[in-house]
């Protein structure tokens, strides 16, 4: 019933708009992609609407800080409400996917034919949940260490400093990342997607669930999930450590985005759980905190260029 | 082992018989098994002919766009595009027969001969010639853009391809696998059928199908069906063509003799497939409301059945073949 009304709705705005403009600007061959695109914007709004329903309350029930003004909190809301609804992967689809195109087909005549990770595990097959989960703990232990490097090289730092400048940290700030540091991620995940294989993406229930525990590991609450907990999911009081102003840069700790396990196995973990330190980064310029969206891209970018040229 | 026949039943048999022939379209229906490839949640919905309802829900890795029977009609081979892998299936019951690893195979189909199978990739810009017992790769030819659908000539000598990006239709040789000759045709060329000699064309940046004479390479014709002009099909009788457009949401019925407009019908949720049922129903994918509609051309009914995501390849099966 509510897939039915959900399809018939997402068939009206595609049929009654979209697909008419693709057709008068010449651009059918888009048709299909932008179709996913839909869904993702539709699936992003949705999102944007239960991880407020979750995290608000809590965030009002049991604050970390309470702020004056929550100016810099605003910003955050533009950052998330650009790349949940698609805007930015659609620009960045639509500059890469020639790009994507031509290295596909490289490789296909490379004789290489890209495996899956079911190839290597074929019970998987049969469960797909399964094989998502797999897929999740791949894809987690990779993006920890994009994490990590995010933090080892000056160039990398310049651009995700901007995540950390936040000194009023909420469940918004989970998208507050500077573009080109963005499309590094994509790149990254890219070529991890190209070694396992790209996981399907028919399990919206559990995407949000994975949305819901990124954003709220930035929520500005005190809440910590237990001794066993704090072990087997980023929570808020993990994830605010890391966030602290004095785990900036190189000096980091607790790097893991969903799964605690890799600090665990590396040694960078801080499980001291009644430890809720302000965040921010004193390093960055006030205007990585406190300036608009274009100022901090423009920032971001000067301070990447600055690191480069001093071979940092 | 089946029984010898019994003239004292004969009675009981002749009433059977005509309970049968009362409820002839019906048992025709039942009879058949449909499949549907739903490209954006991979998966092939199974559906009962007679019941029109989902009956199964088979899972496949990533997204499959295209299928077709084997030669033998043993299997039906499904083309998941984005896990390069071929997917052979018991027609019958829809058991997994076996699985190949090919390189991203989007659209797909036998030369009529049987010998050979040819394979577009819209994605990596290439076609893959396979000998059909195999498949073993014989030849990868690179294409300027997007090769989309293709048409053999009836000999099996020739495989037209259009090329979605190129605006262009190309045909290859399948005796020296090279291409042979390139038309413009026009923007975003898509389904593709060889019919009397002739290429018939869906123009999908246009309202049009094409009509091109290989002999010559011009386009000789226009046919107005509707914005979005996408595939075409022949009717298993040969009575009629059916193509779809998918932005006016249209499924419009031509004249096999004349190539006119018979008649039309407004199927909202862009239509894009057609298979045929043994009564003469056209069984068409609704890429965009997760439904395939069921439209018979004699009655004008039209019903639709739920399935899953941007539902794309569909296929037919009589039960027993």
């Amino acid at each position: 019933m509510l897939e039915d009304l959900y399809a018939a709705a997402a068939a009206r705005i595609f049929e009654g708009a979209i697909q008419p403009a693709l057709y008068a600007l010449g651009l059918m061959d888009w048709a299909e992609d932008a179709y996913e695109w839909l869904d993702f914007a539709i699936f992003g709004l949705l999102t944007i609407v239960a991880v407020y329903a979750v995290c608000r309350p809590l965030e009002a029930w049991r604050p970390v800080e309470r702020w004056e003004s929550r100016g810099p909190v605003r910003t955050d809301v533009i950052y998330t409400l650009l790349a949940r609804l698609g805007l930015l992967p659609m620009i960045a689809f639509v500059l890469f996917a020639t790009l994507q195109a031509r290295w596909e087909g490289w490789v296909a005549e490379s004789g290489f034919i890209p495996p899956t990770l079911e190839t290597l595990l074929p019970w998987l097959r049969e469960h797909p949940l399964w094989a998502l989960v797999f897929y999740i703990v791949v894809l987690d232990f990779g993006e920890y260490w994009r994490h990590r490097l995010q933090h080892r090289f000056g160039w990398w730092w310049a651009l995700h400093s901007i995540h950390h400048a936040q000194r009023q940290m909420t469940f918004w700030t989970d998208d507050r990342n500077h573009v080109l540091d963005e499309v590094l991620a994509a790149l990254w995940l890219g070529g991890l997607a190209l070694l396992i294989g790209v996981p399907p993406g028919q399990f919206p229930l559990v995407v949000l669930v994975l949305r819901l525990a990124e954003s709220l590991s930035h929520a500005n609450v005190r809440l910590s999930f237990g001794r066993v907990g704090e072990r087997l999911l980023v929570s808020p009081r993990f994830h605010r450590l890391h966030h602290g102003e004095l785990s900036a840069g190189e000096h980091g700790k607790n790097y893991a985005v969903l799964l605690p396990v890799w600090d665990w196995i590396f040694g960078t973990a801080d499980f001291r759980r009644e430890v809720y330190p302000r965040t921010g980064d004193p390093e960055a310029p006030e205007a990585l905190a406190t300036g608009g969206w274009w100022r901090q891209q423009l920032v971001g970018l000067r301070r990447m260029a600055t690191a480069i040229a001093g071979g940092r | 082992m089946r029984p010898p026949f019994q003239p004292a039943r004969r009675p009981a048999l002749l009433l059977g018989l005509a309970a049968l022939l009362a409820g002839r379209a019906r048992a025709a229906t039942a009879e058949i098994v449909v499949y549907v490839l739903n490209s954006g949640d991979a998966s092939i919905s199974v559906l009962d002919g007679a019941e029109r309802v989902e009956t199964r829900r088979i899972p496949v890795l990533r997204e499959p766009h295209h299928l077709v029977p084997t030669p033998d009609g043993r299997s039906l081979v499904i083309g998941d595009s984005a896990a390069n892998e071929l997917l052979f299936l018991d027609p019958d019951t829809g058991a997994l027969q076996r699985r190949e690893r090919i390189s991203n195979p989007y659209h797909l189909d036998y030369a009529p001969d049987g010998k050979h199978l040819v394979i577009a990739s819209l994605r990596r810009d290439q076609v893959d010639i396979y000998d059909a017992a195999g498949p073993t790769l014989l030849e990868r030819l690179r294409l300027p853009d997007k090769p989309s659908h293709m048409a053999f000539s009836p000999d099996s000598r020739m495989v037209h391809v259009t090329l979605q990006g190129s605006g262009a239709v190309v045909a290859i040789s399948l005796e020296t696998r090279q291409p042979v000759w390139q038309a413009q045709v026009g923007p975003e060329p898509a389904g593709i059928l060889w019919h009397r000699g002739l290429l018939i064309v869906g123009i999908m940046g246009t309202d049009h199908f094409a009509v091109l004479n290989p002999e010559t390479r011009q386009v000789e014709r226009r046919i107005a069906v509707g914005r979005g002009a996408h595939a075409i099909f022949r009717a298993p009788d040969g009575q009629a063509l059916y193509a779809t457009s998918r932005v006016d949401s249209r499924v419009t019925a031509l004249d096999p003799d004349t190539l006119e407009v018979r008649r039309r019908w407004e199927v909202p949720g862009g239509p894009d497939c057609i298979a045929f049922g043994p009564d003469g129903q056209l069984w068409v994918t609704l890429r965009w409301i997760r439904r395939v509609a069921v439209i018979d051309p004699r009655t004008e009914e039209i019903e639709t059945i739920r399935v899953g995501r941007s539902p794309h390849g569909i296929y037919v099966h009589p039960r027993g073949g």
